[in-house]
């Protein structure tokens, strides 16, 4: 191995690992312990977690770059809308540089065409619910019939026709969604939480490899 | 009898924090001895998961159909653990599926994510034995970081692509619901996995296999086959079972008047 690719290695393996042990020690003893020294590391620590997330977004960016670029110059399928994509990102980010991105003209191009477009979606999202429930009737574990049987009791028990008809309707649909359903949502996020922070201690502990492989360790 | 609990105005923006600082070192230290135990030779098993298991079935599947394989790390960036459990499962799938030469692609959403994912790929096929197979852009595709983007994007690509198998692990939301029609459409094995509430309901609406919050980290350390990763499974088991005494204890002993769990929660 090259002298190079040892000090390549020894930066994206090493430093990487060191990095994650102070930043996550910095991190929780600011948030747990309260002293002027302590307060100013985990601003100063912030300051870099955001320098650095900018940063990450314009590694992106070349990467995009230079994924599209090699797949236009390649002519591969679908190359016209990686060029048309790369011609879009220049766009923005010179409109956003010149005019800034509170000027009217940055906002309206962003508002009648971003926007637009995302509240198209929303509204189509109604057929994708419709669809997939149709589809749901193949129920193939346990955990999905129970959760249609509940999904359509909350459905039958929340329609105007059953309300109107039928005064225990609210009562019981209010009762099943704050109590079969609060205690089952609470359970998701409290094993959640115990699930995300043993996830921080594999990686405190260099177990988990995946934030070491992200960084190309 | 009315419970004495602290009212919204008398909590105050450090109350708990010494129990939550007493529950992640007593986690910490757990885990730590489950891991020495591995170290020393003990090995645990996972109890069987559904979804695991059809994950190795997919992939053989798309071995068979000479399918691809797709695989969604949500909408959330780099510091959502979502995503990371994500990550590492686009690893381990990747490193499965060039192994029986079937292509692992994926399609991130934030930026960050796309180098990130690059590079696990590339390590993935380093691993496999073929790093020759790898190129920049090939297997990794990106649409856009907006929400509904991101999910058309991906719906389309589905629907071009019709992979034999389709994942989704890490955060989502109703851009699901989006990418997981499609996926039924083309008839692609779907196991979807979020810690997110309101997208776990809408994954079982469109998924054959669902994993529910904490399962997602559970199963990236399971497909690993680490001893190591899973003996962290062991401890993470350890401080739910305590959690569970102290919720039982706190109720219990709440009901009968004494205020000592209660307390020692909002330490």
């Amino acid at each position: 191995m090259s002298t190079m690719d040892s000090v390549s290695r020894f930066i994206r393996t090493r430093i990487t690992r060191i990095v994650i042990v102070i930043t996550l020690l910095s991190a929780v003893a600011g948030y747990f312990f309260s002293s002027p020294e302590l307060n100013a590391l985990n601003t100063e620590l912030n300051l870099w977690n955001m320098n650095i997330i900018t940063f990450t977004l314009f590694i992106g960016l070349i990467t995009i770059y230079f994924s599209y670029s090699k797949s236009v110059s390649q002519r591969t399928t679908n190359w016209p809308f990686r060029l048309y994509a790369l011609v879009l990102i220049a766009v923005w980010i010179v409109m956003g540089l010149y005019s800034g991105l509170y000027s009217d003209m940055y906002q309206t191009a962003f508002l009648s065409t971003k926007i637009t477009l995302h509240i198209a979606i929303l509204g189509q999202l109604i057929f994708f619910y419709l669809s997939a429930m149709y589809r749901t009737f193949r129920v193939k574990t346990l955990r999905t019939g129970i959760l249609v049987i509940f999904a359509l009791a909350m459905v039958v028990l929340n329609s105007p026709i059953t309300l109107s008809n039928w005064s225990a309707a609210d009562q019981i649909s209010y009762w099943l969604l704050n109590n079969p359903g609060m205690g089952g949502a609470r359970a998701v996020v409290l094993a959640s939480g115990v699930g995300g922070m043993i996830l921080a201690i594999r990686i405190f502990m260099g177990l988990e490899k995946s934030a070491l492989r992200a960084a190309g360790g | 009898m009315i419970l004495q609990i602290p009212l919204i105005e008398q909590i105050t923006p450090k109350a708990g924090q010494m129990f939550n600082l007493a529950i992640l070192i007593l986690a910490g230290v757990l885990v730590y001895v489950a891991y020495s135990l591995a170290k020393q030779g003990r090995t645990w098993t996972i109890r069987p998961m559904e979804a695991l298991d059809a994950i190795q079935e997919g992939i053989g599947r798309a071995a068979e159909m000479g399918r691809p394989v797709l695989m969604f790390p949500g909408i959330g960036n780099l510091q959502n653990p979502q995503t990371m459990a994500g990550l590492t499962m686009l690893g381990e799938i990747t490193e499965r599926g060039v192994k029986v030469n079937v292509p692992v692609n994926t399609i991130p959403s934030a930026t960050e994510i796309v180098t990130a994912s690059e590079s696990i790929v590339r390590d993935a096929y380093s691993r496999a034995g073929k790093p020759e197979l790898y190129e920049l852009g090939k297997y990794v595709k990106w649409f856009g970081t907006d929400q509904f983007v991101y999910a058309v994007g991906g719906a389309g690509y589905i629907l071009a692509e019709k992979p034999a198998m389709v994942v989704f692990l890490g955060y989502f939301l109703a851009d699901v619901l989006v990418t997981g029609e499609a996926g039924s459409r083309v008839g692609a094995l779907q196991i979807g996995g979020t810690a997110d509430q309101s997208a776990v309901s809408l994954m079982a609406l469109c998924c054959d296999y669902i994993l529910m919050g904490e399962e997602i980290y559970a199963v990236t350390a399971a497909i690993t086959e680490d001893k190591y990763q899973i003996a962290t499974i062991a401890g993470e088991d350890w401080i739910k079972a305590l959690l569970l005494v102290l919720m039982v204890a706190g109720v219990l002993l709440t009901a009968a008047g004494l205020k000592s769990v209660i307390s020692f929660m909002w330490w």
